[in-house]
């Protein structure tokens, strides 16, 4: 391969971390980690409760400087100013409602000062429209259930067309109908490199490649197929889970049955 | 300009002609009022006037301060005074009327302020983190207040105690007009500052990893919003004393007319601070008359029923 050929596929990737470390207060929670992200492509991180899911995220979304190790997104640093919501869309796990209207929101995340433009007004509202929000559109956020507040952040994250998107546990407050809306929405995106953290297998399942985290470091990486397998699942999550694979190719069901062994709480515990 | 903002620019120009109008010996048709303040007359243009405008000057200045201190601080109950600004400016005060009785007590009272701010600030520690400075402000406003009550008790002369509880409330004099330009230079600048921001202010509301993620430099920001509030307050406090309430009242009521987003609230939040205090100050004038009213205590009397309903809607 040639030298400008190795350049291009570095530069296309939207996020490349090498040999990272993230964590805490100079603690990492998280050692050499290393993943690059291409557009149309997405990453599950899973990974129990506290393995460093939401820590990594804030890492990848410039939130938080990595402890050691490289991290570029397209080939370069973060922006600075406004400029930032064009390379990077984070969705946080919970975030609080606020007084604005969702058109409100959805605006505040093209990242612009001052009062809206005639065509950057057009433009959120094919957003809205997009998201099915328009509806909602002029309704204070604050009266919004759980499922329609998610939804009108992830429009704030999606409106000025990020080259990465990161979703934190994206489908926690979603009932099953908004949930297969979802997972339908972020097959759709196809201009956007995603990188999201889940308990969701099957939204796991969806994405081209998994990381499960544990043990401080990732201990699985690669295609779901490889990846979410019982075994790794047992080993990684403690969970005993029953695979169920679509014999029409399509992304595999998975039922967790109970706890691996060597988590089950003893009797005299 | 939108309706609810002409409207309430509307609201301020009564308030003011009724301030000019209104004085211990009765009332003149606002026309009258205007009249004299133009031929130069002296109980109006040299008087009233210069009053009517520090009322507005205070009233502005302080819901400004409380509309952006309730943004820095992501707290719906927070008001200029939270960071203990309230406390330091009445030992301020409280000294001043103690050790220099022939000067003004706003001068040491807006240091006051301005130390306590940036003492809680040191308190709080790094990084930033509201809840910190929420109790630090709490924690130091209430040692404050304790020492004033101490040098009051202590104090040897009655007269402390009748100018320093009148100074408390919000005892506005009649002040020179040039006494007004430092408080007014500052409003406009703040002003200018906050607005023009008025979308990272926005996103500010949102919490720190958000507004970041949307490209708001979140340290820096809140620096500026901080010592923008302080100054405010502190300067209000200077001319006008402790007027309670209306940086609390002001900002919620513009987040009810015209919505939250900054762009429109802050100039809403300052029309309606200054109109309110001009009321206020109209009422406190002429209820009692000859006698004078602090302006804080009908401030606080339209502030407190509001405030409670407020505590309500918060805890359904």
């Amino acid at each position: 391969m040639s030298a400008v050929a190795a350049e291009r596929i570095i530069v296309e990737d939207v996020v490349r971390a090498s040999g990272i470390a993230v964590g805490w207060n100079g603690r990492p929670v998280l050692r050499d980690i290393n993943l690059a992200v291409r557009p149309g492509e997405r990453l599950a991180l899973l990974g129990s409760n506290g393995s460093g899911k939401t820590t990594l995220l804030r890492v990848l979304a410039g939130l938080a400087a990595p402890l050691e190790g490289e991290l570029r997104w397209r080939g370069t640093s973060l922006p600075k100013g406004g400029a930032r919501c064009r390379v990077v869309g984070y969705v946080l796990q919970a975030e609080a409602p606020v007084h604005f209207t969702v058109r409100q929101v959805v605006a505040l995340g093209l990242g612009t000062d001052g009062p809206l433009s005639t065509p950057q007004a057009a433009h959120v509202a094919r957003v809205l429209a997009d998201e099915g929000l328009t509806e909602l559109a002029d309704r204070p956020c604050s009266t919004l259930s759980g499922g329609e507040w998610q939804r009108a952040v992830i429009a704030r994250a999606l409106v000025a067309e990020p080259a990465l998107l990161l979703l934190d546990e994206p489908t926690s407050h979603l009932d099953p109908a908004r949930r297969a809306v979802l997972h339908e929405r972020l097959l759709r995106l196809r201009d956007q490199a995603v990188v999201l953290a889940t308990h969701d297998l099957e939204l796991a399942a969806l994405c081209e490649r998994v990381m499960i985290l544990g043990d401080g470091r990732a201990m699985f990486d690669g295609a779901p197929g490889d990846v979410l397998t019982t075994e790794a699942l047992q080993v990684s999550l403690g969970v005993r889970v029953r695979r169920l694979d679509d014999p029409q190719g399509g992304p595999a069901l998975f039922r967790v049955v109970g706890l691996a062994p060597k988590v089950m709480p003893r009797e005299d515990a | 300009m939108s309706r609810s903002t002409l409207a309430l620019s509307l609201l301020c120009l009564a308030a003011a002609s009724v301030g000019l109008s209104a004085g211990p010996a009765g009332w003149m048709a606002p026309w009258h009022a205007v009249q004299r303040l133009v031929d130069g007359d002296v109980i109006v243009a040299s008087l009233r006037a210069p009053r009517v405008g520090l009322a507005a000057l205070v009233g502005a200045s302080l819901g400004l301060a409380g509309a952006v201190m309730q943004t820095l601080l992501r707290n719906d109950l927070a008001d200029p005074y939270v960071l203990g600004l309230s406390g330091g400016a009445s030992v301020g005060a409280v000294v001043s009327l103690l050790l220099l009785p022939a000067v003004p007590p706003g001068l040491l009272a807006a240091f006051g302020a301005g130390a306590t701010a940036l003492l809680v600030r040191g308190l709080a520690g790094a990084p930033y983190d509201r809840t910190r400075l929420l109790l630090a402000g709490v924690t130091l406003s209430s040692l404050l207040t304790s020492l004033t009550g101490l040098l009051l008790i202590l104090a040897p002369e009655d007269r402390l105690l009748r100018s320093m509880s009148f100074w408390l409330f919000g005892g506005m004099g009649t002040p020179r007009v040039s006494l007004l330009a430092v408080p007014a230079v500052l409003l406009v600048l703040s002003f200018s500052w906050l607005v023009s921001r008025a979308e990272r202010l926005d996103r500010l509301t949102m919490g720190d990893d958000v507004a970041t993620s949307l490209g708001v430099d979140v340290p820096v920001t809140q620096r500026y919003v901080l010592v923008w509030a302080v100054a405010l307050t502190a300067s209000a406090v200077a001319v006008g004393g402790l007027v309670g309430f209306v940086g609390l009242i002001a900002p919620h009521a513009a987040r009810r007319l015209v919505g939250a987003p900054h762009r429109a609230m802050l100039p809403a939040t300052v029309l309606l601070g200054a109109a309110l205090v001009m009321g206020a100050d109209t009422v406190a004038r002429t209820a009692f008359a000859p006698r004078e009213l602090p302006v804080g205590l009908v401030t606080a009397g339209l502030g407190g029923p509001f405030f409670l309903s407020l505590l309500r809607r918060v805890s359904t």
